[in-house]
C-alpha cells in the first residue's frame, strides 16, 4: 500500500463539491468513496470528519439533503449540490488553481536554481 | 450572511432534537451496512468487513459528538443542560428554594413596586412635545412669606407682553393649592345634571403645551375674554363618556352653569393637563381689563415654554428685571415681589421627590439583605453539597464548569424571584395608590410599563452576580472538594458571619430611619387640629354666578340649607364658612390694624367668611367674646372674629376686643370693623404648618362664590351624606353638593404623607430584620450542627447547660453586636437624607436608637434560641458515637 495522505483542512468542502458536481446527488459513503477514487486513493477520508463537513456544508445552504433509496436498494441520506453551492465550488477552484499556479512558479524557481 | 444562515439553522436545532439524532443515527447505520458490503464483495468475511469499516470510520461516538456540537450551539445546549439541572437540584431541596425565592420575590418585589412609582412621578415623560421646555412661573414675596404664589393677572399680562425668553405664556384656574381639581361646573338640560371637573384657561394653553385636538380646534386668543367665551374643549375621557365617543361632538351645544357652550375641540386620548380629574377646558371669560386692573389678589397658574436655546438662567435673569420694573411702576401691590422659574415636572413633582429617593434608597439597601441572605442560604448548602459536586468534579467537570452550573442555579433563583416580584408590585399597585393619594400626584397613573419591566428583569439578572458568585467561587473550591475531613473549614464560617454582619448593619439602618419617621407620624397625628374631627361631615356648594348674582339670594340659600341640615334627625350642629381648616384652600388678603400705621398693611390676613353656627358646628373654642348671631347684618355695624394668632401677632395679645382693623390699605376707605370675638387657634394649611392669623366676617355682611358646610352629628356622619345632598337639592334643584369630607379624613389626609413615608419603610424594616434574624438562624443552626462532637465532648468534660448556651449564644451574637455597631454608625451617617421628612424629632432621636438596639438584639436573641436548645439536648454519648 502506498502512502497515503490526509485530506488538508478546508479542501475536503471543496472535494465534496466537486464530487456532487460531477456524480450528481450521491451519499456520504459514496462521497468519500468518490474522493478516495478520484485521488487514485492516494488520500485516506476519515469517515468519521466527513459528516460534520457535510452538514457545515447542507447549514450555509451549499448543498441540501433527503433520504433516498441506494443502487443497492439501501435507505441513504442523498446530498445534492444547490445553486449556491455551484458558485462557491467554480470560485473555490478558481482560487485554488491561482494558488497552485502561484505555488508551482516558485517550486519551478527552486528547481530552476 | 452564510455563517447568519448556518446560525439560524443551528438555533432551529436547539429543537425537536430527537428526530435529529435520529437521522444521524440511521445515516451512520446505512454508511457502515454500504461499507461492509462493498467490503465483503472485495473478499473479507462479514467478521473482517465489519472491523475493516469500523477502523476507517473511526471513534463513532467522538464523530457523533463532534456532529452534535456542529448541529446546535454548544452554549446554549450546556446552558439547556445546566438549567435543567439546576430545577433538578432545587426540586430536591424544596425548602432551600422556596425560601430562596420568596426571599427574592420580596426584595425584588419591593424595588419594582417603589420604581413603578418613581417612574410615574419622576420618569416618565409628561404627553407634550418637549415638556424639558415647560416652565411654572409663580410669584414670590418675603414680606408675605411667599415662596412660590400664584399669580396676580395683571402682572401675568405684563410678563407675557414683555419678555423674550418664551414662546408662549398661558394662564390657568381651577387648582386648590394641593394641585387638586376644585372647578366644578354643572352641566344641566340633559338627563340627570351632573358635576364636571373643568379647568379655565387663556385662549393660547393649548398652543403652549404644543397638543394639537384630536377633533375640531383649539381656542383662539380672543376666546380668552367675555362675549366670546362659550365654547369648550372636551378631554378624550370625558368625550368618551359623555358622547359616546361621537365625532359629531363638535359644534353641539351643552348647558354649563346655566350658560350655552358650544363643543369645538376634543383633545387625544393621551393629553391630560394639569391632571387627569380635568374633564373640560373652558375660556377665563373675562373683561379684557382683568389683564390690566388686577394685581391683588393673586388667582393665576402661569405656565409657559422657553424658546429654543434660551436657558433658565437667562429666563430667570429677564424676568426678575422685569418684576423689577413692575415693582417700581406698582408700588402699593408689588413691593418685593419676585418671579420664581421651575421646570414644570420638576415642580409637580416636587413634594414627592424626597420621600420618593428615600424609598428607592430603602429598597435598594433590603435587596442587598436579601442577597446577602440568599448568599447565606447558599452557603449553607454548599456544605450539604460537597459530595455532590465532588462526585461531578471527579467525572470530569473543571471548576469553571462547575462555578458556572452554580451560577445557573443562582439565575434561576433570581428570575423565578423577579417574576414573582414582578407580580407582587403589580399586586401592590392597588394599596400604593390608597396608601400614596399626596405623594402620588394627580398626574402621575401607577403603570407597569416596559421601563418597569426592564427594571425588574434588570434587577434579577444582576441580583445573582451579587448573591451567587462568591457562594459559587466558595463551594467550587478544590481543597472544598477533596477534603471531607472532620471540621468544616474555618474560612467559609467567617464569610457567613461577615454576611451577617452586613444584614444586620444594614437593617439597623432601616429599622432606625422606620422608627424616626414613625415617631414623626406619632407627633403628626398628635398635633390638636384646632377643631374636633370625629362626627362631622363637611361640603361645599358652588353658587353659580348666573343664578346668584344678588348677594342677597345667595345668603338665602345658605340659610335655608342650613335650617335644613339642622332638621335632619341626628344633627346637633350646622355652620358653613368660605374656608375649613386643613381643606387645602385659602383666602389672604391685606389688613390695616388701627393706630398703626405705616407698613403695617402689608401683613397677610386669611379671610374668611362664616355663619354663627361655625364655629360651634366645628367645635373651635370661643376664648374671649362672642360668636356671630343672627342680629349681624349688612345694616348692622362691621364686626370680625379673630383667631388667637392673630390677636398674639397683630393686636399685641390682650384686650383684643374691641380693637378695629381694616381689610386693605391704610389708604382705602372700606370701613373699620370691630374685633367682637376670639376663637382658639385651628391648623389651616397643615397639622405641621404653623398657624396664620385669621379674620371671619359674618355672612350677612360679605359673600363669596362657594361655601362650606360642617354638619355635625350624633351618629355615624357618613349616614348624612345621602340626606345633606338631598336637602341642597330641595333649596335648589341645580346646586350639588361637592368635595364631601369628613372631618376626621381632612385630619387623616394631613398626616397623609407622613403616613406614606413610614408605613413603607417600616414595613421594609420589618422585613429586613425578618431576614436578618434568619440569617442569624441559619448560621448559628449551621454552626451548632457541626460542632455537634464538640458540644459533645464539652458536655463529656463536665461543661454545665449554661456555658454551652454561652458558648452557642456567643457565637451567634458576636456577628450580630458587631453589624449593630456598624448599623448604629450607618444610620447617624444616612438620617440626613431623611431630615426634611421629620417633624418634632430629631435627627439622633436617642429613643429610636435605642429602641432599634433592643428590638433587634432582641430578635437576634429569638433567632439564637432554637440552635442553643439543639445544642443543650445534645447528648454526649450518642454524639461522641456518630464520629
Amino acid at each position: 500500500m502506498d502512502e497515503k495522505t490526509d485530506v488538508w483542512q478546508g479542501t475536503l468542502a471543496l472535494m465534496i463539491l466537486t464530487t456532487l458536481d460531477a456524480m450528481g446527488p450521491l451519499h456520504g459513503y459514496g462521497i468519500a468513496r468518490r474522493i478516495e477514487q478520484t485521488s487514485g486513493d492516494r488520500l485516506a477520508v476519515n469517515y468519521g470528519t466527513l459528516y460534520p463537513a457535510l452538514l457545515k456544508l447542507e447549514q450555509e445552504g451549499y448543498i441540501s439533503a433527503e433520504w433516498g433509496v441506494s443502487e443497492n436498494n439501501r435507505k441513504a441520506r442523498f446530498y445534492k449540490l444547490t445553486r449556491a453551492g455551484r458558485k462557491k465550488m467554480r470560485r473555490e477552484a478558481r482560487q485554488w488553481e491561482q494558488a497552485t499556479a502561484i505555488l508551482a512558479r516558485f517550486l519551478a524557481r527552486e528547481e530552476g536554481a | 450572511m452564510r455563517g447568519l444562515r448556518a446560525l439560524a439553522v443551528r438555533f432551529g436545532s436547539l429543537f425537536a432534537k430527537s428526530r435529529r439524532e435520529r437521522d444521524l443515527d440511521a445515516e451512520i447505520e446505512s454508511h457502515f451496512s454500504m461499507h461492509i458490503e462493498d467490503n465483503i464483495r472485495s473478499g473479507m468475511t462479514l467478521q473482517e468487513a465489519r472491523r475493516a469499516a469500523r477502523l476507517k470510520f473511526g471513534g463513532v461516538e467522538a464523530m457523533k459528538e463532534a456532529y452534535r456540537d456542529r448541529r446546535g450551539i454548544p452554549f446554549f445546549e450546556t446552558l439547556a443542560q445546566d438549567v435543567q439541572y439546576a430545577l433538578r437540584a432545587l426540586r430536591r431541596n424544596p425548602a432551600f428554594a422556596t425560601v430562596a425565592i420568596a426571599t427574592l420575590a420580596l426584595g425584588i418585589g419591593a424595588n419594582t413596586a417603589i420604581f413603578t412609582v418613581v417612574q410615574a412621578v419622576l420618569l416618565r415623560a409628561l404627553p407634550y412635545p418637549q415638556p424639558e421646555r415647560l416652565v411654572e412661573i409663580t410669584e414670590t414675596n418675603p414680606l408675605k412669606r411667599w415662596t412660590h404664589s400664584i399669580c396676580a393677572p395683571a402682572n401675568y399680562a405684563d410678563w407675557r407682553h414683555t419678555n423674550t425668553v418664551f414662546s408662549g405664556m398661558a394662564a390657568y384656574v381651577g387648582l386648590d393649592d394641593n394641585r387638586n381639581s376644585k372647578f366644578d361646573l354643572y352641566l344641566t338640560a340633559v338627563d340627570e345634571p351632573q358635576r364636571i371637573t373643568g379647568l379655565g384657561v387663556t385662549g393660547n394653553i393649548f398652543d403652549v403645551l404644543g397638543v394639537p385636538p384630536l377633533l375640531g380646534r383649539t381656542f383662539a386668543e380672543e376666546e380668552t375674554y367675555d362675549g366670546h367665551n362659550h365654547v369648550a374643549v372636551l378631554t378624550y375621557g370625558f368625550w368618551q363618556s359623555q358622547f359616546a365617543g361621537d365625532p359629531r361632538v363638535i359644534g353641539r351645544t351643552m348647558t354649563l352653569n346655566g350658560r350655552n357652550f358650544e363643543v369645538i375641540g376634543v383633545m387625544p386620548r393621551q393629553f391630560f393637563f394639569p391632571n387627569h380629574e380635568v374633564q373640560m377646558y373652558i375660556p377665563f371669560g373675562v373683561k379684557p381689563d382683568f389683564f390690566t386692573r388686577i394685581r391683588r389678589p393673586h388667582m393665576l397658574r402661569v405656565i409657559a415654554r422657553l424658546r429654543p436655546g434660551i436657558s433658565m438662567d437667562r429666563a430667570q435673569g429677564e424676568m426678575t428685571a422685569i418684576a423689577a420694573r413692575l415693582e417700581r411702576d406698582y408700588p402699593d401691590t408689588n413691593t418685593k415681589m419676585g418671579v420664581r422659574l421651575d421646570n414644570y415636572h420638576a415642580t409637580l413633582a416636587s413634594e414627592s421627590r424626597p420621600a420618593l429617593l428615600m424609598l428607592l434608597a430603602a429598597v435598594g439597601l433590603l435587596l442587598l439583605i436579601v442577597c446577602s441572605n440568599v448568599a447565606n442560604l447558599q452557603l449553607g448548602r454548599a456544605t450539604a453539597r460537597e459530595r455532590e459536586l465532588g462526585i461531578r468534579r471527579s467525572l470530569g467537570a473543571d471548576r469553571a464548569r462547575i462555578i458556572r452550573q452554580l451560577l445557573t442555579e443562582s439565575a434561576v433563583l433570581s428570575l423565578a424571584g423577579g417574576v414573582l416580584g414582578l407580580a407582587l408590585a403589580i399586586a401592590a399597585r392597588t394599596a400604593l395608590v390608597r396608601l400614596a393619594p399626596s405623594v402620588l400626584p394627580g398626574f402621575a397613573e401607577l403603570r407597569v410599563d416596559w421601563w418597569v419591566i426592564l427594571f425588574n428583569s434588570g434587577i434579577a439578572l444582576a441580583a445573582p452576580l451579587l448573591f451567587g458568585i462568591v457562594p459559587a467561587v466558595v463551594a467550587s473550591r478544590p481543597e472544598v472538594l477533596r477534603d471531607r475531613g472532620e471540621s468544616a473549614p474555618r474560612g467559609r464560617g467567617n464569610l457567613r458571619d461577615l454576611l451577617v454582619t452586613c444584614e444586620v448593619a444594614l437593617s439597623v439602618v432601616l429599622v432606625v430611619g422606620a422608627g424616626l419617621l414613625v415617631r414623626s407620624l406619632i407627633l403628626l397625628e398628635s398635633v390638636d387640629p384646632g377643631f374636633r374631627s370625629d362626627g362631622a361631615l363637611s361640603f361645599t356648594v358652588n353658587f353659580p354666578y348666573a343664578r346668584y348674582a344678588d348677594d342677597a339670594r345667595a345668603i338665602r340659600a345658605i340659610e335655608e340649607i342650613e335650617s335644613h341640615l339642622r332638621a335632619l334627625p341626628g344633627v346637633r350642629a350646622v355652620g358653613a364658612a368660605t374656608t375649613l381648616p386643613l381643606r387645602g384652600f385659602s383666602w389672604s388678603t391685606d389688613a390695616t390694624i388701627e393706630g398703626r400705621g405705616g407698613r403695617d398693611y402689608e401683613r397677610e390676613l386669611r379671610h374668611d367668611v362664616a355663619t354663627p353656627g361655625y364655629f360651634a358646628a366645628m367645635q373651635i373654642p370661643l376664648v374671649e367674646g362672642r360668636t356671630f348671631n343672627e342680629f349681624d347684618t349688612a345694616k348692622s355695624p362691621p364686626v370680625a372674629i379673630v383667631n388667637q394668632t392673630l390677636a398674639r401677632v397683630y393686636l399685641r395679645g390682650n384686650d383684643a376686643l374691641g380693637k378695629r382693623l381694616r381689610y386693605g390699605k391704610p389708604t382705602d376707605t372700606d370701613p373699620w370693623v370691630t374685633v367682637v370675638g376670639v376663637v382658639a387657634d385651628s391648623r389651616q394649611d397643615g397639622l405641621d404648618i404653623p398657624v396664620q392669623p385669621e379674620a371671619w366676617t359674618p355672612l350677612r355682611q360679605q359673600t363669596n362664590g362657594g361655601i362650606t358646610f360642617v354638619v355635625r352629628s350624633n351618629n355615624d356622619p357618613v349616614m348624612l351624606i345621602a340626606a345633606a345632598r338631598r336637602e341642597v337639592h330641595a333649596v335648589d334643584r341645580d346646586l350639588v353638593p361637592t368635595n364631601v369630607k369628613l372631618l376626621d379624613d381632612l385630619v387623616r389626609q394631613a398626616a397623609g404623607d407622613q403616613l406614606f413615608r413610614s408605613t413603607l419603610l417600616a414595613a421594609f424594616a420589618g422585613i429586613a430584620m425578618f431576614l436578618a434574624a434568619l440569617g442569624v438562624y441559619g448560621v448559628l443552626a449551621y454552626s451548632v450542627t457541626q460542632r455537634t462532637k464538640e458540644i459533645g465532648v464539652r458536655m463529656a468534660l463536665g461543661a454545665r447547660t449554661p456555658r454551652i448556651v454561652g458558648m452557642v449564644l456567643g457565637d451567634g451574637l458576636r456577628p450580630v453586636a458587631a453589624g449593630i455597631l456598624f448599623g448604629l454608625v450607618g444610620a447617624w451617617l444616612a438620617s440626613g437624607a431623611i431630615r426634611s421628612m421629620l417633624f418634632g424629632v430629631g435627627l439622633a432621636d436617642p429613643a429610636t436608637y435605642v429602641l432599634t438596639v433592643i428590638i433587634l438584639g432582641a430578635s437576634a436573641i429569638g433567632a439564637c434560641a432554637i440552635p442553643a436548645v439543639r445544642a443543650i439536648r445534645v447528648d454526649p454519648a450518642v454524639s461522641l458515637r456518630e464520629q
